[in-house]
């Protein structure tokens, strides 16, 4: 374990003795601080662990996902999956099969944690960026981290590849996002409650950034289809006790509710929920952040006959996912679940290690602006499809699926679209016509473009 | 950290809040005395989370910042005894008391008797003990959430006031009754032991005054060591029942950390009645805010009053008064 950089308690005029005995307290708890938080990891086969030598010229990778902390529940998971795939990568497995690395370098990962606080995530993307030198980044789950480092990133001009489903209205030269952008989550699951369960809508969330962006969007998607929003509640991140909204969820009668409670307040909401005696037939939830893993925790009876909307599933049928699920299982266990989160993880590594295959086939060298033009338009067969990299907005293609939870904790499919959907950042419901197209090659100028119209929902060429 | 966090996003989002609550429409009466009926739903959590601490607070003086660190302690035996032994809920609970007990024992011998008298070092090692168990059962069991199933026998709802149509307008879950009565039964438990047996007047008179105890032939490390440990399996006993209403995850006993402290603080430290008080006052009068209202302003609200209450009534709502 590294020791922690900082000193942690400075003192003046102790007498000796004294010194010791505090000297000893602090070192003490500079032990479990270096235990708990874990400082930088540099290893070329953190990963693997199957002890391949890393060469000492491998592509330097950050990997920053909270292992401590209330959300390391689910960022744990993705850094699982970061893992799974920069394994396939240095060994030439999985879809990586018959090659070897990147053109025979090794990924090296530059692993940190910073222990979900948000002003951790700026500072240890910094170290990163400035120390470690490294290429680029794969992290962040939540949009409170994302808007922390964001700064950090533009400014010193490096990349970061951003695995989450997330509320849009951002377009960075520096962000690769692969998780949903609004039109593929949000746009497609309002029309289908409304449809299905009727007009009246409750929605409820954690507070922070992404619940509440994210039902503002759903809010005004409901409004455009004349639905009505019947309530709008909010739990602090990490709340566990929900008589009261459960009760104003009551008071209301609403036709579903919408939910985008995140990490350790799911299973206590949807316990609560059965626990008040409301069934699913009288009102289904419609869930964005809760996934296989969740439902895992809470026990299936739970969630059985509610809803979630994601680009993938467990229960997806591709060859690729089979492979997907019995990989990760092998490596992690077989009672582990994989979900839509971990998938976009799992993908984007693959971007990564794509785009830099193409760079050094053409002979470049691997900088941050060459590695953004490489990424611009890959295509990937991932576990829930073809995929693809938008050349324009930097976010991704993805499928757009509705999933309704079975009694062994799997989702049956209830809604998917033909292909993948073309990623629109700008929610269309909040800003009309607003389109993100960065200039080839990118000189970072502002992408935003206003054409006042409807755009039409595109797919992929299969 | 990330309560500090929080409050300053629900600050920033207030004036929103207040116009979402607005367009909400008026009290209903029957919605509202729901709201306050399963208030004593979390009254009982309260009281369950807060018995511990009292022990070891109220009558040990013991600044135990790792309490929270106890009540996940005693959700993992609960959740370990299901896997090992497809065990019931209800039967789990005595091994999460002996269990988070023994652990508790363990804290006691090895860090909290050197550090008697010293509350400040108290204060530091048990915060430094609680990264150091959330770290050891992260290691142990994982990151992820865990699965705890409920009793199948208590479920559904006593419904209190029905409606003409049959809809349940006023009811409460069973299974928060069965906190209540858990909390409730702890805490008769907890009285008779130090009030009406003979180790209960040892404990108070080692409380009162630890010189005199020793000098009359009381074992006083002894008397520490099962008090510490009663008061951690008291927080056993609340993680295993709550497990199963809420998540189980290494960091969720900081949620219960911060409000077992209000309840003590607010009812008192001298008097265990003050528990019930503090836990009465708190739980209700924050679902009553949080209806008007709504939840993370309640907790900012009821948080502030507690600080005011604390600066004029340093010793909390229930006190004997001392001569000085």
């Amino acid at each position: 374990m590294v020791e922690s950089r900082d000193p942690l308690v400075r003192f003046g005029r102790l007498g000796r003795r004294k010194f010791i005995k505090y000297g000893s307290l602090a070192v003490g708890a500079g032990v479990m601080t270096a235990c708990t938080r874990g400082g930088p990891t540099t290893t070329g086969s953190a990963a693997g662990g199957t002890g391949a030598a890393a060469s000492g010229d491998g592509i330097k990778v950050g990997v920053m996902y909270s292992t401590t902390g209330t959300i390391a529940i689910v960022e744990k998971s993705l850094q699982d999956a970061t893992f799974l795939a920069i394994e396939q990568i240095n060994q030439g497995t999985g879809p990586w099969q018959g090659k070897q690395g990147i053109m025979g370098k090794q990924i090296e990962t530059v692993v940190v944690n910073p222990d979900s606080n948000w002003d951790l995530y700026n500072q240890m993307s910094k170290r990163l960026i400035d120390e470690d030198q490294v290429t680029c980044v794969l992290g962040c789950y939540t949009s409170a981290s994302r808007k922390s480092v964001l700064p950090v990133f533009e400014e010193k001009d490096s990349i970061l590849y951003y695995p989450v489903y997330y509320e849009g209205n951002e377009c960075s030269s520096n962000v690769f996002y692969t998780g949903a952008a609004p039109n593929q989550q949000i746009t497609d699951s309002i029309p289908y409650c409304y449809e299905n369960f009727g007009p009246k809508g409750f929605f409820i969330g954690s507070d922070y950034i992404y619940p509440k962006e994210s039902n503002r969007i759903a809010k005004a998607e409901l409004v455009n289809q004349g639905g009505q929003v019947v309530g709008d509640e909010y739990a602090a991140l990490g709340t566990t006790e929900f008589i009261t909204i459960i009760n104003k969820i009551k008071q209301a009668q609403p036709d579903f509710v919408l939910s985008n409670l995140v990490g350790d307040s799911i299973p206590a909401f949807y316990r609560q929920f059965k626990d008040a005696g409301i069934t699913p037939d009288q009102i289904p939830i419609m869930a964005y952040p809760t996934t296989e893993e969740e439902i895992q925790a809470m026990g299936a009876e739970y969630a059985e006959g509610h809803y979630s909307s994601f680009n993938y599933f467990q229960s997806v049928d591709t060859p690729e996912n089979k492979a997907f699920v019995e990989q990760f299982k092998a490596k992690f266990g077989n009672n582990r679940v994989t979900n839509g989160v971990m998938e976009a993880a799992y993908l984007q590594t693959f971007f990564m290690a794509q785009a830099m295959e193409k760079i050094m086939e053409e002979g470049g060298e691997i900088n941050t602006a060459s590695l953004r033009e490489a990424t611009r338009g890959q295509e990937f067969n991932a576990p829930q499809g073809k995929v693809k990299i938008d050349p324009d907005n930097y976010h991704t293609y993805l499928y757009s699926r509705i999933g309704r939870w079975n009694s062994d904790g799997q989702a049956e499919i209830v809604f998917a679209t033909p292909s993948a959907v073309k990623p629109i950042p700008w929610s269309q419901a909040l800003y009309k016509g607003r389109l993100c197209v960065h200039p080839a090659p990118d000189d970072r100028s502002d992408p935003t473009q206003e054409t006042g119209t409807d755009l039409q929902v595109e797919y992929l060429e299969s | 950290m990330l309560d500090f966090s929080a409050i300053q996003v629900h600050t920033f989002y207030l004036a929103q809040e207040a116009a979402a609550t607005d367009t909400a429409g008026g009290i209903n009466i029957y919605s509202f005395a729901n709201q306050l009926v399963n208030g004593i739903g979390i009254v009982g959590v309260l009281l369950l989370t807060g018995l511990g601490l009292a022990i070891t607070f109220g009558v040990m003086r013991i600044i135990n910042l790792a309490h929270g660190e106890f009540i996940m302690l005693g959700a993992y035996v609960t959740f370990l005894m299901q896997s090992m032994f497809q065990m019931d809920l209800l039967l789990t609970i005595p091994f999460a008391f002996l269990g988070t007990a023994l652990i508790g024992a363990v804290t006691e011998l090895t860090v909290i008797r050197r550090l008697y008298g010293r509350p400040l070092e108290t204060l530091l090692a048990t915060w430094g003990l609680s990264i150091v168990i959330q770290g050891v059962v992260k290691l142990i069991f994982s990151a992820q959430l865990k699965y705890v199933k409920s009793p199948p026998y208590i479920t559904g709802n006593l419904s209190l006031i029905t409606g003409a149509d049959g809809t349940q307008l006023v009811a409460i879950s069973y299974y928060r009754l069965f906190i209540i009565a858990i909390a409730l039964l702890m805490l008769g438990v907890t009285l008779y032991l130090l009030y009406q047996t003979p180790l209960g007047r040892q404990v108070r008179a080692v409380a009162q005054n630890r010189e005199m105890a020793k000098c009359l032939g009381v074992n006083t490390s002894l008397i520490d060591l099962l008090t510490f440990a009663y008061g951690c399996g008291l927080a056993g006993i609340a993680g295993a029942v709550i497990s199963s209403l809420k998540s189980v995850s290494p960091p969720m006993g900081q949620d219960y950390l911060v409000d077992a402290w209000m309840v003590v603080v607010t009812g008192g430290v001298d008097k265990l009645i003050g528990v019930l008080a503090g836990a009465f006052l708190i739980g209700e009068s924050g679902s009553a805010i949080a209806y008007i209202l709504n939840d993370p302003v309640a907790r900012v609200i009821v948080l502030a009053a507690v600080i005011v209450l604390i600066r004029y009534r340093p010793e909390g709502l229930f006190t004997v008064q001392k001569r000085a």
